[in-house]
């Protein structure tokens, strides 16, 4: 029987400092059949193990395209993920996956596409901004509004001009800091729907950040004329084993590790427990 | 008279002498581990036993259920060396006899199959289960917590067993539930049973069913649920509950686990071990940065309550509870499953 809790080695292909506080790690598994079979979605994760220290659920940030090596982005907040920042080219880490729902990319053809992210957020949505770049004309109008806390936190700022040569893209930040300039718009992210040319008419809604952000996000599109099976979330829950069998992500029914982390925002409308702050029965 | 082989279901019937019940136990120790209901401290506790006469059929309810041999409290998952990765995987299972189960926690170990079972099967409780014979036994007593009867699992079994034992008095009435069930019976001694027994037998089981006194009203649990998911009742646990997760740990049905590493002395190679975790622990939902999903008591104990009865049947097609009555007996604060759905149902 296949062991689904056995993570194989990965080795550290190339590190990446994204901010002060967040790292791109592109990594490759060593086993060459197991490189082989590893494929991903867009928004899937992977079980990452630092052995002696643990194993956290990481979302693949790289195009899954771009095989067979792929990337983590990672802030350094948790146990594993501090640890992570240790470790340098060459070095191995254990992987399995991938695992969950991934973007509804086939949803997305020949439809509009508004990407809302926040912080970090925007990790698990690189990969289908990068997707759609690639067959830019199989999408329609496509814009991507990003918010971090400040400048500073904003990911992967190098690649927006290459971005926006194909996607509109608008930045906002909460605050800035004494000593930089910004010249986009200072406030929460959907202080930016002011801004978009984004209707509700054949759109779908991506959006991925803190919790609190989402709810906003839902909450405001919601009146905006979005209708909830337009708009996936994706969704961060503790987790022990990304298989449907700690029971720790569970809401509900639903296992976020398995039935998500990537959710239509109408699927989750009729649980009891809120979720995002129970935006809307 | 030995039985030949040739005693096929349908028609499983044998009688077997409670004094010859320790030569049956000492027959299957030759060829398993037996793992069974043992007295302790005023208690009884699942236990592998050495000598068939620690075993008692004579029991009410166990402190932890059966479930402990099959998701096991601790486990190590595999070891590792940090510059090697995972060094060795665990060896097959050593066949088990499971004695003595009553119909909840066979229900419950069901239940457990499904959730262990299920896509991803789970290779350490799969293997496990697998090497596992369940000689279970009919309960002819009820205790104060039971509730069974409610939630459809008991006091009597009708499947998921290789024997079912009855207790008749001076007989033990013996069904059969399976070949390798009728297998274990081999070279011990048995009569067949006549039909009449099972008239007997329905008049222990008819008089056990007089005895509970605890209920649970099994209709429209989900909807009840979901209409009172801010009744004034979930405040008043939040203030008496002590979030200690007693009552997850003595459950059946509770899957849950955590995962930890332990390194060895030399800081390089050790082992990933999992233990039973509890959603009525605040740790429980909480994820990076400190956020926690159900940092609230009543958050929590509506969640226990609520995947039992409402979030089971879409996920496994069953109920959650079995209506053992251990969270209730466990419980310092006196918290009643039983009691806060009468309330709900404005009993």
């Amino acid at each position: 029987m296949i062991n689904p809790f056995k993570p194989a080695r990965a080795l550290i292909r190339g590190v990446q400092k994204e901010t002060y506080d967040t790292t791109t790690y592109t990594l490759s598994f060593e086993d060459a059949r197991v490189r082989e079979e590893f494929a991903f979605q867009p928004g899937q994760f992977n079980m990452i193990t630092l052995f002696g220290i643990g194993e956290a659920p990481v979302s693949i940030s790289s195009d899954p395209d771009e095989g067979p090596t792929f990337q983590h982005t990672v802030r350094h907040v948790g146990n594993v993920t501090k640890a992570l920042a240790r470790l340098k080219v060459g070095d191995a880490v254990g992987v399995r996956g991938a695992y969950g729902t991934g973007w509804p990319m086939e949803l997305l053809r020949g439809r509009n596409v508004l990407i809302v992210a926040g912080g970090i957020g925007l990790a698990p949505l690189r990969p289908v901004i990068t997707q759609i770049l690639r067959q830019r004309r199989d999408f329609g109008r496509v814009e991507l509004l990003y918010g971090a806390r400040t400048p500073a936190d904003m990911l992967y700022t190098p690649q927006f001009p290459r971005w926006q040569e194909e996607i509109k893209l608008y930045q906002a930040v909460d605050v800035v800091p004494d000593g930089y300039s910004w010249e986009q718009r200072v406030g929460v992210v959907t202080t930016l729907f002011g801004e978009m040319e984004s209707q509700p008419a054949d759109t779908i809604v991506l959006t991925c950040g803190p919790e609190i952000m989402m709810k906003f996000v839902v909450k405001d599109l919601l009146t905006r004329g979005f209708l909830s099976d337009q708009i996936y979330v994706s969704l961060e829950r503790r987790m022990s084993c990304g298989v449907k069998k700690c029971g720790k992500c569970q809401i509900g029914p639903k296992f976020v590790c398995r039935d998500g982390p990537v959710f239509a925002y109408a699927e989750l409308m009729g649980l009891s427990e809120g979720v995002l702050g129970g935006v809307a029965g | 008279m030995v039985v030949a082989r040739s005693l096929t279901i349908p028609n499983p019937l044998v009688l077997l002498p409670k004094k010859d019940l320790s030569r049956l136990v000492q027959h299957l120790m030759q060829r398993y581990t037996v793992v069974g209901p043992v007295a302790k401290g005023g208690e009884h506790a699942f236990s592998a036993i050495t000598d068939p006469a620690q075993l008692t059929l004579d029991y009410v309810s166990s402190l932890l259920p059966p479930k402990k041999v099959l998701h096991q409290p601790f486990e190590v998952l595999f070891s590792f060396h940090q510059e090697q990765g995972v060094l060795e995987e665990r060896e097959p299972a050593r066949g088990q006899v499971l004695f003595g189960v009553h119909p909840c926690d066979v229900h419950a170990i069901e239940i457990l199959d499904k959730a262990y079972g299920h896509e991803y099967p789970d290779p350490y409780y799969v293997n496990r289960r697998q090497n596992t014979l369940i000689v279970a036994a009919n309960c002819t007593k009820v205790g104060d917590n039971c509730f069974c009867q409610s939630m459809g699992t008991g006091p009597d079994l009708q499947k998921g067993y290789d024997l079912l034992l009855t207790d008749l008095g001076s007989q033990i009435l013996v069904e059969i539930g399976s070949p390798a069930g009728e297998d274990l019976l081999q070279q011990v001694p048995l009569q067949p049973a006549p039909r009449v027994m099972l008239v007997e037998k329905e008049k222990r089981l008819d008089e056990a069913r007089r005895k509970f006194k605890k209920r649970l009203n099994t209709s429209g649990l989900k909807e009840l649920l979901e209409d009172n998911f801010r009744h004034p009742i979930w405040d008043e646990l939040r203030q008496d509950c002590l979030a200690c997760g007693s009552c997850t740990m003595v459950c059946p049905t509770c899957f849950c686990y955590n995962v930890v590493d332990k390194l060895d002395l030399n800081l390089k190679s050790g082992q990933r071990q999992r233990e039973w975790d509890s959603c009525m622990l605040l740790e429980y939902a909480q994820v990076a940065m400190g956020h926690n999903f159900r940092k609230d008591r009543d958050a929590r104990i509506k969640q226990r309550i609520y995947h039992k009865l409402a979030y089971y049947e879409p996920q496994f097609g069953t109920l959650g509870c079995v209506g053992c009555g251990r969270c209730i007996g466990t419980c310092v604060k006196h918290i009643d499953i039983t009691d806060i759905m009468a309330r709900l149902g404005g009993e």
